[in-house]
């Protein structure tokens, strides 16, 4: 089973995120900022992440600069999940090692068609 | 209060009425201000209270699920599964309205602090005597800095959504 990491500090999208996932046959784990995301993406090795940008503590780009330095998360798929979109951030997101960005409201079926295309 | 060089023109108007006019103006928009921020705090603890209330409701279902996440996952359940999710797919991208509108209200609190601020200082430098001869300059000089403050206020605040709807978003890999 495929375990992704989910980072937002909105208990609601992480529980719906959860639902959706978890629905779906992936192992999924929650953390509801960047440092918490950290921190358990050492503890448990994820196949996935995905992030939210604008979170306390640390930010989702933080966030994927701080795992890329990361040997076990060096080749991982980072997908950023926000409502940002402005194409400056998108831009800071790739620099940092982002995979992908995907613009919030997420529509469900949208986000399992992407997993299965980032993990067959 | 004395007279000014400042208000002294107004034929009729007494000469303490500008300043004293001026600091009642500003104080009830102080008072404005921060019945407005007082009011957009009680919005999102609406927000959040009336979210969390729902997703019980989500936690149900998702525990209803439960049955495809085990080590032995049966493939005839993914289609059921996926079929809820559909049925569910408008409910979950409308349910993300709070995230996104407690995140412009929290900007917008933001806002309103800083110019409640801005206000109250130049509040209070309205308060002094303006025939202290430097008196009038330094309400001078707090005004330029409000404007200024406010000026950059925009500049340190990154948007918090671009969207004005709740379509869902588009996505795309790099």
């Amino acid at each position: 089973m495929k375990t992704i990491l989910t980072v937002d500090d909105s208990p609601s999208i992480r529980q719906m995120l959860a639902y959706v996932l978890s629905s779906n046959g992936y192992h999924v784990i929650e953390a509801g900022d960047g440092e918490e995301g950290l921190m358990l993406a050492k503890e448990h090795q994820a196949d996935l992440i995905l992030t939210d940008q604008n979170m306390p503590k640390m930010d989702g780009i933080g966030l994927i600069k701080a795992l890329r330095g990361l040997p076990a998360y060096k080749n991982v798929p980072i997908m950023m999940l926000t409502t940002e979109s402005s194409p400056a951030l998108k831009q800071q997101g790739r620099d940092a090692g982002a995979t992908g960005w995907m613009v919030k409201p997420f529509d469900p079926e949208k986000l399992l068609e992407m997993l299965k295309k980032i993990l067959p | 209060m004395s007279t000014t060089p400042h208000n002294a023109e107004a034929p009729g108007v007494p000469a303490y009425a500008p300043p004293v006019a001026a600091r009642e103006l500003i104080e009830r928009l102080a008072s404005q201000i921060d019945s407005a921020q007082s009011e957009i705090g009680e919005t999102r603890a609406i927000l959040k209270d009336a979210v969390e209330r729902l997703m019980p409701a989500f936690t149900a279902l998702r525990n209803s699920e439960s049955a495809t996440t085990a080590p032995g996952l049966d493939a005839a359940d993914l289609p059921r599964a996926a079929r809820a999710i559909r049925a569910s797919g408008q409910a979950f991208s409308a349910l993300q309205f709070q995230d996104i509108s407690d995140q412009l209200l929290a900007h917008a609190q933001i806002r309103l602090v800083s110019l409640l601020a801005e206000v109250n200082g130049i509040a209070a430098a309205l308060t002094t005597d303006f025939s202290a001869p430097n008196e009038f300059a330094e309400l001078m000089q707090k005004v330029i800095a409000a404007n200024c403050n406010l000026a950059s206020l925009d500049n340190s605040l990154v948007k918090p959504v671009g969207k004005t709807h709740l379509g869902t978003g588009d996505m795309e890999f790099f």
